[in-house]
């Protein structure tokens, strides 16, 4: 048979462009046979090929077994190959685990450092309690390993430990941090402990307080900038609990900021002070004005320095942890990060994009979010079609196609390269930008929107920018559905609407103009105009508009457009959701076309109305088939609604062409009206409705007729066709009489008087142009020169074209600055008058954000009952975005959960808890050794007697006992051999134990003679394993505790 | 903690994977996908930090104000070195400066091992690729930023085997390092 090394397989790779599938299928197949061979070589190469093949993508889940034979093989190279495979293909299910246990325990006990160190590295992959239990007391004697890097290997891999079985740390902590004192430790170890420690630290700071003195004074000594940095986001954490810290800290870190050539430390340092809360501390003091000026200025820095991205980066993520207690800090610097907004690099952007929603308010919400607004509109959306061409082939795994062109390849890595595309602006982004707008928008009920107007006008053009939905993908129910980023409908356009509809209901002076959006949304004849040109996007939103015309029907301009559009054939293929809302708003629509009593019921409106009523059945009736049932229960009620009112029309008489005032049937002026007109809909809280009380006397238990079942058996029988029409038409006239209230919900008073208290608009909104589309911009104005007619202070931009009046000042504008001069193109600096004062108010300014007055617009809150509940957010507006956020509490993919850790305390408090069978063990282990002591004592006086007797006879009595003390020690004691030894030699005790130690190295000695032939100490294992148990007996002395002889380890 | 490091590609091949969580291949492979997506079209200017993958973005908005860190990955740092993306996927605890300087010290160590190294030399020797990135980080952790106790570590454990003769072809040396200066040795 023909056998591959894995250059071969990778050669061969290279050799089938075109068709690499089938030759790895093939590879695969060898590798299966080639796996069970009694060969170690071949073995373990078919393994390292079947590692490589699963980077790709190719499953090696089967070979488990073979994994751990190549595992425990005597050979290095074989030991490697078969831990590599471990890490890069056990998974949590992998039932061999059980049996790597103890090959696993094996090596970690190996004589060879090269060897210990494969299962240190492996175990953090595969770890999981119940082995953690088992491999810790061999794990823990690895802490005095002679070598550092077994030390540091071993230090990290007990932390992994004890993420998954947090009891770890009892036994093993104590020895860490004897190694972390430690000042003669190498410094590679004192790092890996730091770095540990600040893992550690944030999930329990308190017990890392005693550390602090040692940890002040390696970031003093510094000489490793890694460990300086973690140092000090260590400190971070620690601060808030011994506030005398601070004052220690801000020495050292003001040095550093002020003298370091490591950019990384310097930020770290910035980054520690502010999240430490140290700047809180010192606020108020001179050193407190320096320190906070020092950072806040490095950190502009960071941002206006040219060419080095990463730095605007981070910086922007700096000022992101300090947006929500330093306001004040961030606002200083909007400039520069309102500048980030537009940065070419998207992830500058979205760092820029999250701080500005923490630093919106009134004062510059419309320039944000005009900023937003241009961006999303002046880069084009990107098409389906881009996406998949990065996209490497998703379901199928990827092959690891033959490089195109290998002198790529080959192309030395000194070069760090970067390609020079623009990027798009993705989905995710855009979804996200209109997120962040909606939300910053819509905090507090509206809190910092001081004109309705522009926001109706925004949420317009939002929609003409909306990406194009997944909604094929989600209805598959792929994957995909569950990753989706907004809301329950998986389609940002719905949450823009919700937008529009609260807006709407809300805010009852602007609901004209808000009616007025929603109905250009919704008229067919308009829909490019309105909606994203490419794509299917911002189509969610017309299950708001649909609701709000037909709930506000009489607020139309255009009724007749609207259920021409509602009634358009295109509508039935709206999604079921939509059209079940648009169902409803035909009705309603219809009631207010029709309702009108006041005008005669002519033969003309008859006519009309009878078409309109046809057209309605005509198009209710396929819908009565509906699959969706929401659909069919609504078209089958409103069919039969219809067709009695066209019943109902026809049969009124009509009044002749002489003008007498004929009635129009009551039908259709009360009766249909009166089912949707009432109490005017409010907003209410999330979890308002849990609150009404129940009613003592409500029964929900007992059947309403107890004779139910007979009633509908009876009815059954009765002909359905039989239903005497005039009794119906009867009884929709009686309810009438009875129930029905006013139809008309807001006066038409209401709708005037609002709009009147606007006082006049900011140039804030000068840059309108830049992105709001054209002819939203074209209504704005012509608005706007309406409301301003009477207004001598409003300079009319075209005015003079029209009247050629101008004022003297207008001219010399116009000389200047040319013939196209626009007013509102004219960009206004924000003057900030206030700045100085609030400087010195500035604690209370940012504690009470002062309020500009806003403008005269009233804004229904959420109806609630009772204090509001800590469940209902504070953005009660979106509670539908709250729900979602909340229900995203899942773990994420690449998480290691720590969260075991935060319930084990540190601290020795001894008593209580259950003990470790470690400890037990350490504690039987001292007993023990003190009546060692004894024993051996007086054993080596035996021994000295007998000098020239063979000193391996020993007692069997002796033996015995001390079989029994080997199993208590080995669990902490174990060292390798050879440090032992030396160990051993350099123990400065009484002469006995020397002794022994020289003993003991004769043995060993004997033993490498035994072991000459194999080259590697690991080879010869087997045929020593007897002389080497009896060994352990032997050493197993009552030496002095294992940290001290680690100190010694120089050898 | 890093909870990743992934080498691949212009063209989105893996070269070395790691994951410090066990994840399904199925999983690892749409992550790699979906982080090749994001990286390959970051113009020359961009920084060196990727927004979060679908994948992961998904959940890491949970995160909860009162504790200052948390284990969720939310830094994906990356530098391009001629044909090789190096990734490193990370929770807050890490400084996003210095894994950048991780990164570097990490293929500089590879540059001493395989005297200038290339692409090819890790794809023929992923075996000691892998044993260089546990010189560096164990489980997640860094247990060493040192260039010379990295190579030092990888060679003790056998001879860094070059690159196969026939494949190269010589004139490899493109350029000097980038000038960027580490921030520990």
């Amino acid at each position: 048979m023909f056998e591959k090394s894995l250059y071969d397989l990778i050669r061969g790779l290279r050799n089938h462009k075109g068709n690499e599938r089938e030759y790895i299928q093939e590879s695969i197949k060898e590798c299966r046979k080639e796996i069970r061979s009694n060969d170690m070589d071949l073995k373990s190469t078919a393994l390292m090929k079947l590692t490589y093949l699963e980077m790709f993508g190719h499953d090696m889940s089967w070979a488990s077994f073979n994994v751990l034979e190549v595992m425990s093989s005597q050979k290095y190279r074989h030991k490697r190959t078969g831990y590599l495979a471990a890490v890069q293909s056990f998974r949590r299910d992998t039932e061999v685990l059980m049996l790597a246990e103890n090959q696993l325990k094996k090596d970690i006990s190996s004589s060879t450092p090269t060897v210990i160190s494969l299962p240190l590295i492996a175990i953090p992959h595969v770890i999981n309690p119940s082995m953690a239990n088992s491999v810790l007391s061999d794990l823990i004697p690895r802490l005095t390993h002679s070598q550092a890097s077994i030390r540091k290997k071993t230090i990290v891999t007990l932390y992994r430990l004890a993420l998954v079985y947090p009891e770890t740390l009892r036994p093993a902590w104590p020895k860490i941090k004897e190694r972390l004192l430690d000042d003669n430790e190498d410094p590679s170890v004192t790092a890996a402990i730091v770095n540990v420690v600040c893992e550690l630290g944030w999930r329990r700071p308190q017990d890392f307080l005693p550390l602090a003195p040692r940890l002040f004074d390696l970031l003093v000594e510094g000489g490793n900038n890694w460990m300086a940095i973690k140092i000090i986001k260590l400190f971070a954490t620690l601060t808030p609990l011994e506030p005398r810290l601070i004052k220690k800290l801000l020495p050292p870190l003001t040095k550093i900021i002020k003298e370091t050539a490591a950019m990384s430390l310097l930020y770290e340092c910035i980054n520690g002070i502010i999240q430490g809360g140290i700047l809180e501390a010192v606020e108020g003091t001179a050193e407190g004005e320096d320190i906070a000026h020092l950072c806040v200025g490095k950190l502009r820095g960071m941002m206006v320095i040219e060419g080095d991205a990463n730095l605007k980066y981070v910086a922007l993520l700096a000022f992101d942890k300090i947006v929500q207690s330093h306001p004040h800090i961030v606002a200083v610097h909007q400039d520069v990060i309102l500048e980030c907004i537009d940065d070419a690099d998207i992830s500058i952007r979205t760092g820029a994009l999250n701080l500005v929603v923490g630093m919106v308010n009134n004062d510059n919400l419309t320039a944000i979010v005009g900023r937003l607004m241009r961006q999303l509109r002046n880069s084009p959306i990107a098409s389906a079609t881009d996406v998949p061409v990065n996209d490497r082939a998703r379901e199928t795994g990827v092959i690891p196609v033959a490089d195109s062109d290998d002198s790529d390849a080959e192309e030395s890595l000194r070069v760090e390269k970067k390609s020079n595309q623009a990027p798009p602006l993705p989905a995710d982004y855009r979804i996200s930008v209109i997120q962040k707008i909606l939300g910053m928008c819509s905090r507090d009920t509206y809190t910092n929107i001081s004109d309705f107007d522009w926001y109706v006008d925004v949420l317009v053009q939002l929609i003409r920018v909306c990406p194009a939905t997944k909604t094929s993908a989600n209805l598959d129910g792929t994957e995909d559905a569950d990753f989706s980023t907004s809301g329950n409908h998986g389609d940002i356009s719905y949450e823009i609407g919700q937008e529009l509809r609260n807006v709407a209901v809300r805010v009852r002076s602007v609901r004209p103009e808000a009616l007025e959006a929603a109905q250009s949304l919704v008229l067919v004849e308009q829909r490019d105009q309105m909606f994203p040109i490419t794509g299917n996007g911002g189509q969610g939103v017309l299950e708001c508009a649909g609701w709000m015309v037909g709930e506000y029907a009489d607020l139309l301009t255009r009724p007749d457009g609207v259920m021409t559009s509602l009634l358009h054939t295109s509508a039935s293929h709206l999604p079921s959701r939509t059209l079940a809302v648009y169902l409803q708003a035909i009705p309603k629509v219809f009631a207010s076309m029709a309702g009108n009593d006041q005008i005669s019921w002519t033969p003309q409106r008859r006519t009309l109305l009878t078409l309109l009523m046809a057209r309605v059945v005509h198009f209710l009736e396929p819908l009565a088939m509906h699959p969706s049932l929401e659909v069919q229960e609504r078209a089958v009620e409103y069919l039969e609604l219809m067709r009695l009112a066209s019943e109902a029309a026809s049969g009124t008489e009509t009044g002749n062409d002489n003008g007498d005032f004929v009635d129009p049937p009551l039908l259709l002026t009360q009766a249909i009206p009166a089912l949707f007109t009432g109490l005017e809909i409010n907003p209410v809280a999330p979890g308002a409705q849990r609150k009404v009380p129940f009613p003592d006397d409500l029964d929900l238990d007992t059947p309403i007729n107890a004779n139910l079942q007979h009633i509908l058996q009876q009815a059954e029988l009765e002909t359905i066709s039989d239903a005497d029409e005039d009794d119906v038409y009867q009884a929709y006239n009686e309810r009438i009489g009875t129930h029905s209230e006013p139809s008309i919900s807001i006066s038409a008073a209401d709708r005037l008087d609002t709009p009147k208290a606007e006082q006049p608009s900011s140039y804030q909104n000068a840059t309108e142009d830049e992105y709001l589309d054209s002819d939203i911009l074209a209504r704005r104005k012509a608005e706007r020169r309406e409301r301003y007619k009477d207004d001598p202070f409003y300079i009319d931009p075209d005015r003079d074209r029209d009247s050629g009046v101008s004022t003297p000042l207008h001219n010399i504008l116009k000389n200047s600055n040319g013939e196209e001069l626009d007013i509102d193109a004219i960009p206004i600096m924000d003057l900030d008058l206030e700045k100085q004062e609030r400087g010195r108010e500035r604690d209370e300014a940012h504690r009470q954000p002062k309020r500009k007055p806003r403008r005269n617009v009233e804004i229904i809150v959420d109806e609630t009952l009772g204090p509001d509940e800590a469940t209902s957010s504070r953005d009660g507006s979106r509670p539908d975005l709250v729900r979602s956020a909340q229900a995203k509490g899942k773990k994420s993919l690449l998480e290691v959960d720590s969260s075991g850790l935060g319930s084990l305390s540190l601290e020795d408090d001894g008593a209580g808890t259950s003990k470790l069978d470690i400890e037990r063990r350490e504690q039987e282990e001292a007993e023990m050794a003190k009546a060692l002591k004894e024993v051996e004592r007086l054993r080596l006086e035996m021994q000295r007697a007998a000098e020239r007797i063979q000193a391996r006879d020993a007692p069997p009595d002796g033996t015995l006992v001390k079989r029994k003390k080997k199993k208590a020690r080995k669990a902490v004691m174990e060292a390798p051999e050879e440090t032992r030894e030396v160990d051993m030699g350099s123990l400065p005790e009484g002469d006995h134990e020397e002794g022994l130690a020289v003993k003991k190295k004769k043995k060993n000695k004997a033993k490498s003679e035994e072991n000459a032939g194999g080259d590697a100490p690991g080879d010869g294992a087997e045929g020593v394993v007897k002389p080497k148990k009896r060994k352990k007996k032997r050493q197993a002395l009552p030496d002095e505790p294992v940290a001290e002889t680690g100190s010694r380890d120089i050898v | 903690m890093i909870n990743a490091v992934l080498v691949f590609n212009n063209s989105g091949q893996p070269r070395l994977t790691k994951f410090y969580t066990q994840l399904e291949t199925s999983v690892q492979q749409r992550l790699i996908s979906e982080i090749f997506t994001l990286v390959a079209n970051r113009p020359n200017s961009s920084c060196n930090f990727l927004p979060l993958p679908p994948l992961l973005a998904s959940s890491s908005k949970s995160s909860t104000p009162t504790t200052p860190h948390n284990d969720t990955p939310s830094l994906v740092t990356y530098r391009h070195y001629a044909t090789l993306y190096f990734i490193v996927i990370s929770t807050s605890t890490e400084s996003p400066l210095a894994l950048l300087d991780l990164i570097q010290v990490f293929v500089e160590a590879l540059d001493r091992l395989f005297e200038n190294v290339c692409e090819l030399d890790l794809i023929f020797n992923f075996e000691t690729l892998h044993a260089t990135l546990s010189e560096v980080i164990v489980g997640g952790v860094v247990i060493e930023t040192q260039l010379d106790k990295v190579v030092e570590g990888v060679k003790a454990q056998g001879r860094v085997a070059k690159r196969p003769v026939n494949e190269g072809k010589g004139g490899l040396n493109l350029g000097a390092f980038s000038t960027r200066s580490r921030d520990f040795p």
